[in-house]
């Protein structure tokens, strides 16, 4: 394994061993094993189908698996319903097309979670939603609601309100992915401000730039499997395995 | 290099608009088009005439007995000397502020959900709908309040076909939001009793349950059980509309994508949370045209209690034709008005939804 760039607290946050799922017969995730100290930040990266948004989706349990173990901050996975509340409070998650709720206005989107969650008064839920909007450069968007937003605007509300529930963990599903070019930056310097603040990230990406720029570790998958893992330089100027150089060349030349 | 200057807008050409355009485009656009229109404005010219005429210009207006109708145009005598029982049926002439209250506060209850200050108004209008019928029904019968008992033989007309389809519509409505979740349950047992009930009331004429619910239901009852024939017709219409209303909110749940459960759940939200919050607003936006459309039959299937011999507005009607003080064939008249009061209700009905409908598109941009 490689050497990580920042080892602060040199705690594993996500232990997975093992980890086996199939949808039906298809074996979709083979054998994964993946350890993320505290403070780490990990981009995946693979082809379409290569069962890299199956993982981080296992993390928070939107996604069940058959075979092995997956301990997130201390707490096993089980099928025990109220783990999985609990763990959902502390893992984040982002996805590919925003999900934010249509009928809520952005601030209701961001103080549903804290109010319904956490319990806490609705006044205190809505300075923490302030204080996110802030941060991801939307105050005044709050009272819209999120089809009046562009694509970018609605990310960054989705980060915001993954943000409001004060997560350890943040997942990352190809959060750039549906967005027009010209809002890739904004979500993006977003996310590159939460890494330098040191929260723990797993990011299913094809942004290597931002790999390169945060990542402490990059992954490769294929076919459901871990082929290669990194750090960014290595990765990118020196890739070991040929299905790894292949896709690499494929993504870095057009 | 020239700096990049927008073009401005400029107005459509003149041909594309205004009444003559209009005409050129919609009623002119070709030989065989403009022959239809000549024959349609022919045909309407024939017919319109003949019609205002008997219904309007020639009608007799006043009076209070059929031999005031001397004229050769439409007996309107007969809706206004029938009208108390058109609308309220037999119910004591001196109680029927009790149906004019209850009408009131479902009109109240109506504005209350549109105009309600929004932090309340959720939660407000939904207790006030569900409490709507059980306040109704004993506004009219009276005991608990107090009030001279009206025996439910005595209610009919107008007013009862609107009760009946209120009442059981909102009773439904939560009733048939569960059968369509069980109808998607992951467990067996929930989702077969959900399909299997869904699809008996929807395979089913409604017709036979009202039969059922007359005849059949009182077996069921322990012996010694009296339970009112209204009461008992209103399970039935609860039933039924639950089947179809199932329908109805299993295509809007199929609507709401993947995603907003997944944000729910990543969020932490419960089960029921995520369902009440995030997936119901959701379901009822997209359904809103077909429980509109469900209500509406609904509606008007309550004129088929005649048939099991509850006074509603289309068997009141009836029974003033068979009057023998009115024996001067007044049908096209009784099922005219018949015909106008539910079309209104019903044109009602459809321009509010529409404005329901909008209130609920949030995807606007400003």
């Amino acid at each position: 394994m490689s050497v990580v760039k920042s080892a602060a607290a040199a705690e594993d946050v996500i232990v997975i061993e093992n980890l086996n799922k199939w949808y039906g017969d298809f074996h979709v995730l083979r054998d994964i094993n993946l350890r993320v100290k505290k403070g780490e930040r990990i981009v995946i990266c693979g082809p379409s189908g290569s069962g890299k948004s199956t993982t981080i989706r296992c993390i928070n349990r939107l996604e069940e698996f058959q075979e092995g173990s997956l301990v997130v901050d201390g707490v096993e996975m089980i099928d025990d319903v109220k783990n999985i509340e609990s763990i959902r409070r502390d893992v984040g998650m982002v996805f590919q097309h925003f999900n934010l709720f249509p009928h809520l206005t952005i601030l209701e989107n961001l103080t549903l979670g804290p109010i319904w969650v956490q319990k806490k008064p609705k006044a205190e839920a809505e300075a923490i939603a302030m204080k996110y909007l802030e941060r991801v450069k939307i105050p005044d968007q709050a009272d819209k609601y999120p089809g009046q937003l562009s694509g970018g605007q609605q990310q960054r509300v989705a980060i915001a309100r993954s943000l409001c529930m004060n997560p350890n963990i943040m997942l990352f599903d190809e959060p750039t992915s549906a967005l027009d070019p010209e809002m890739i930056k904004e979500v993006l310097d977003v996310m590159v401000e939460l890494a330098e603040d040191g929260m723990t990230m797993l990011c299913v990406t094809h942004e290597m730039g931002f790999a390169r720029k945060v990542a402490d570790r990059v992954i490769f998958m294929d076919a459901g499997q871990i082929v290669e893992e990194n750090e960014p330089e290595e990765f990118f100027n020196n890739p070991q395995n040929e299905r790894t150089q292949l896709f690499l060349s494929q993504i870095l030349n057009h | 290099m020239d700096n990049y200057q927008p073009i401005p807008a400029r107005p459509a050409p003149v041909k594309t608009v205004g009444a003559v355009a209009w005409m050129r485009n919609n009623l002119f656009s070709s030989i065989p088009n403009s022959i239809v229109t000549i024959l349609i404005a022919t045909f309407l010219v024939q017919i319109i005439p003949p019609i205002v005429d008997w219904a309007i210009l020639s009608a007799n207006w006043t009076g209070t007995k059929e031999a005031d109708c001397t004229r050769d145009g439409a007996c309107w005598v007969f809706i206004n000397a029938w009208s108390q029982q058109f609308f309220y049926g037999s119910y004591p002439t001196e109680e029927i502020w009790r149906i004019n209250l209850m009408l009131v506060l479902l009109a109240l209850v109506m504005i209350a959900s549109f105009k309600l200050p929004k932090a309340i108004r959720m939660k407000a209008s939904i207790i006030a709908w569900l409490a709507l019928p059980f306040i109704g029904m004993a506004i009219l019968d009276g005991r608990l309040l107090g009030l001279p008992v009206v025996s439910t033989d005595l209610w009919g007309g107008f007013s009862l076909n609107v009760f009946m389809a209120a009442a059981s519509i909102i009773v439904a409505f939560p009733f048939s939001f569960l059968w369509a979740l069980g109808r998607r349950s992951d467990m067996p047992f929930i989702r077969s009793v959900s399909v299997i009930f869904i699809e008996f009331f929807r395979g089913v004429p409604v017709l036979s349950l009202f039969f059922m619910g007359s005849v059949m239901l009182p077996l069921f009852f322990a012996e010694g059980t009296n339970v009112d024939k209204l009461i008992r017709v209103w399970l039935v219409l609860i039933f039924f509309m639950s089947g179809y209303m199932a329908e109805v909110f299993r295509g809007g749940f199929q609507a709401v994508p993947a995603g907003q459960y997944e944000a729910a759940d990543s969020i932490g939200l419960s089960y029921w949370q995520k369902i009440l919050l995030i997936i119901l607003p959701q379901v009822i936006k997209v359904s809103m045209p077909n429980i509109l459309a469900t209500f509406v039959m609904l509606f008007k299937n309550t004129t088929f209690l005649l048939i099991i011999g509850i006074p509603e507005v289309v068997q009141t009607l009836q029974t003033a034709l068979s009057n023998s003080y009115w024996l001067g064939g007044h049908a096209v008249e009784g099922y005219l008005f018949v015909f106008f009061v539910f079309w209104a209700s019903c044109f009602g009905m459809s321009v509010m939804s529409r404005r329901i409908e909008r209130k609920l598109n949030t995807d606007k941009r400003d």
